[in-house]
């Protein structure tokens, strides 16, 4: 194991509930991919402080909000199930099932198909907050509670791939959920580009989107790339079973640069899952359910 | 499927909501006074309804840019012993960095002489931004160019996307929302200091000192993009963040704008301009007059009109360069939504 790999365990260890940021009250996304990864690593027993602050954030709908102490919006709910499913879903069955409730329950508000915007404004995904229109990301981390919990079929689950193909950029890559606005198209991203990938796993895509989608991604990946872009991107390609030859020499400038600046225990949490390659519990879940 | 709903980027103003007039100016002047960071001038200036606004022209990111913005500054009336021990938030706009496009966000250098002129007042400078469409904050930061700037200055940065909120009221109330949530080091700034590019916007027309402040919104509470103001009017929700943030001034890069398809896709239009001033809402009236633009056709700005600043041209006490001799046209979108803004059709492109 790298230097490195041990370092950032290590302290993940020492409080894997944890925030964006050291000293910051603990966070739902962060503490879960902290989680997430010391489990993958076999530190499982670290990890138990997660459930214990997941157990305690839960509210009353089901949903699980962005920090224990803000109820809303419910966007990391997704995050919480995952994680109940994949540690102990015998002992958290009545958990998982709440936060799956206020998850089908939950929608994106769709808009009336305008020739100013390029994507299908009426598929129903998942949207950021309350009230407003579904995104990519949180779209993402939904189908993939949907594929934890073996609901591939769903219904929501189902559109829930339409939509992230249609949000697919027509020459690879994705936005942060826009396609083109004003007959513009707008410049792909790498971290949410890594994301819709992962949970695209194992799905096919006639229109050749998706395949543009990792040639792009794969392209774009370098030296600057920082870490938490990196190791979404990096989930994105393992998923699909693309090799990425220089990803431990990424990996290790991505973790340098946070070491020296920000020392954040979220992107730590996301490198030391990138470590695991493609055996990221985030890519075994797309392994569990992938349709026939 | 849920119901259905229309976009409405320009929906109607509830003005009955607004506040009154004069108790808006005595609201905004009140809060002047507590940061004590103006003078007194400055409140009798805004009781009054007028603003001063500096411009200065031929600079460059190269340039003398800290002495443009200490005499700038100085000529609107800041006081730069009252800066002494105060927390200063440098705001700039990062909404959605590419290397390919320096023209979209506010230049390095902008941001560094800022933090050299707070600092040598003897303000606790940080620098902070909650990029509007991506998560990545640092990617943000590394794809801008600013990350080496502020390792350069040993400038502290706080990701406003993900930090800890504060709740504030909403005291604008042209939207529904009945407050926000401020990031920590926004709400607890004495002065936030908007350091936005000028450009062009595809929805509203103009960006620069107001509408960037959208980006003190965090994105863990309200999205990427922040899409629950998108929902309340986009106008309305520039007003209210205007009027509920802490004292807050302008300083735009107007060195290397944007036009056209702004304020992501547009096309470079150098101008060499900065210019600044204590009243965001008169900065960004000058502004539209370089760019050639009626700024009562610019929503958020006639809702602040005589509310959160002046917009007349009489009421603007022009520091510095005359913005007359240096207008330049932006070009606009050819869209229905923009063609009110313009005089020109000519100016309108696909």
């Amino acid at each position: 194991m790298d230097d490195w790999l041990q370092t950032v365990l290590d302290d993940l260890a020492k409080s894997s509930a944890c925030g964006y940021l050291p000293q910051q009250t603990a966070a739902t996304e962060p503490s879960v991919l902290a989680a997430l990864a010391l489990n993958g690593h076999g530190r499982t027993e670290a990890a138990q402080a997660v459930l214990d602050y997941l157990a305690r954030a839960q509210q009353t709908d089901g949903s699980v909000g962005v920090r224990a102490t803000e109820a809303t919006p419910g966007w990391p709910t997704s995050l919480a199930v995952i994680a109940w499913q994949l540690f102990a879903a015998d002992q958290h069955q009545g958990r998982i099932a709440r936060g799956m409730k206020w998850i089908s329950g939950m929608h994106g508000e769709t808009l009336e198909r305008s020739p100013e915007m390029g994507h299908n404004t009426l598929l129903d995904g998942w949207p950021w907050a309350a009230g407003t229109h579904s995104w990519l990301e949180p779209t993402a981390f939904h189908l993939l509670a949907y594929r934890a919990v073996k609901q591939r079929s769903h219904p929501r689950a189902a559109e829930a791939v339409r939509l992230l193909i249609d949000r697919q950029l027509p020459d690879g890559g994705c936005n942060y959920g826009n396609t083109t606005v004003l007959g513009q198209t707008l410049r792909p991203h790498v971290q949410p580009t890594g994301i819709a990938l992962l949970a695209l796993a194992g799905e096919s895509d006639p229109s050749g989107r998706m395949e543009k989608s990792l040639t792009w991604l794969k392209w774009s990946l370098g030296s600057r790339t920082t870490a938490s872009s990196l190791s979404w991107a990096l989930h994105g390609l393992h998923a699909h079973g693309r090799e990425v030859p220089q990803a431990a020499e990424l990996l290790r400038g991505a973790y340098q640069r946070v070491q020296s600046h920000d020392q954040s225990p979220h992107k730590f949490a996301l490198l030391a899952l990138a470590a695991l390659g493609e055996q990221s519990p985030l890519i075994g879940i797309t392994r569990m359910d992938t349709p026939a | 499927m849920s119901e259905q709903r229309k976009p409405e980027p320009f929906s109607t103003v509830p003005r009955l909501q607004l506040p009154n007039v004069n108790r808006r100016t005595l609201i905004v002047g009140g809060g002047l006074a507590a940061a004590g960071i103006v003078l007194a001038s400055q409140i009798r200036e805004l009781t009054r309804g007028r603003a001063s606004v500096f411009v200065a022209k031929n600079q460059k990111y190269d340039g003398p840019l800290v002495q443009t913005m200490r005499d700038g500054l100085i000529a609107c009336g800041l006081v730069p012993d009252q800066i002494k021990g105060k927390r200063i938030l440098l705001k700039p706009n990062l909404v959605e960095p590419s290397r390919d496009a320096p023209h979209m966000t506010t230049h390095p250098a902008i941001i560094l002489a800022a933090a050299e002129v707070f600092r040598t007042w003897g303000g606790d400078v940080i620098v902070g931004e909650g990029p509007g469409h991506v998560r990545d904050t640092e990617m943000a930061l590394v794809e801008s160019g600013v990350a080496d700037a502020l390792d350069s200055m040993h400038l502290p940065f706080s990701d406003l996307n993900y930090e800890e909120v504060v709740w504030t009221p909403n005291r604008g109330r042209a939207s529904k929302l009945p407050g926000f949530f401020f990031p920590r080091s926004v709400a607890e700034a004495d002065l936030v200091v908007s350091l936005p590019k000028m450009k062009t916007h595809h929805w509203v027309g103009v960006t620069a000192a107001m509408k960037n402040l959208y980006g003190v919104i965090p994105g863990i509470k309200y999205g990427w993009p922040k899409n629950v103001l998108h929902h309340n009017g986009i106008p309305e929700t520039v007003f209210d963040i205007n009027a509920s943030l802490p004292q807050t001034i302008a300083i735009v890069d107007g060195i290397d704008c944007m036009e056209g398809d702004g304020p992501i896709m547009g096309t470079k239009k150098p101008m060499g301009l900065l210019v600044m001033g204590t009243s965001p809402t008169a900065v960004d009236a000058t502004i539209c007059r370089l760019m050639d633009v009626n700024p009562q056709q610019v929503p958020y700005l006639a809702l602040a009109a005589n509310r959160l600043g002046p917009l007349d041209k009489r009421l603007i006490d022009q520091r510095g360069e005359a913005w007359e001799p240096l207008q330049s046209t932006f070009q606009m979108l050819d869209k229905p939504h923009l063609r009110a803004l313009v005089r020109h059709r000519g100016v309108l492109v696909s």
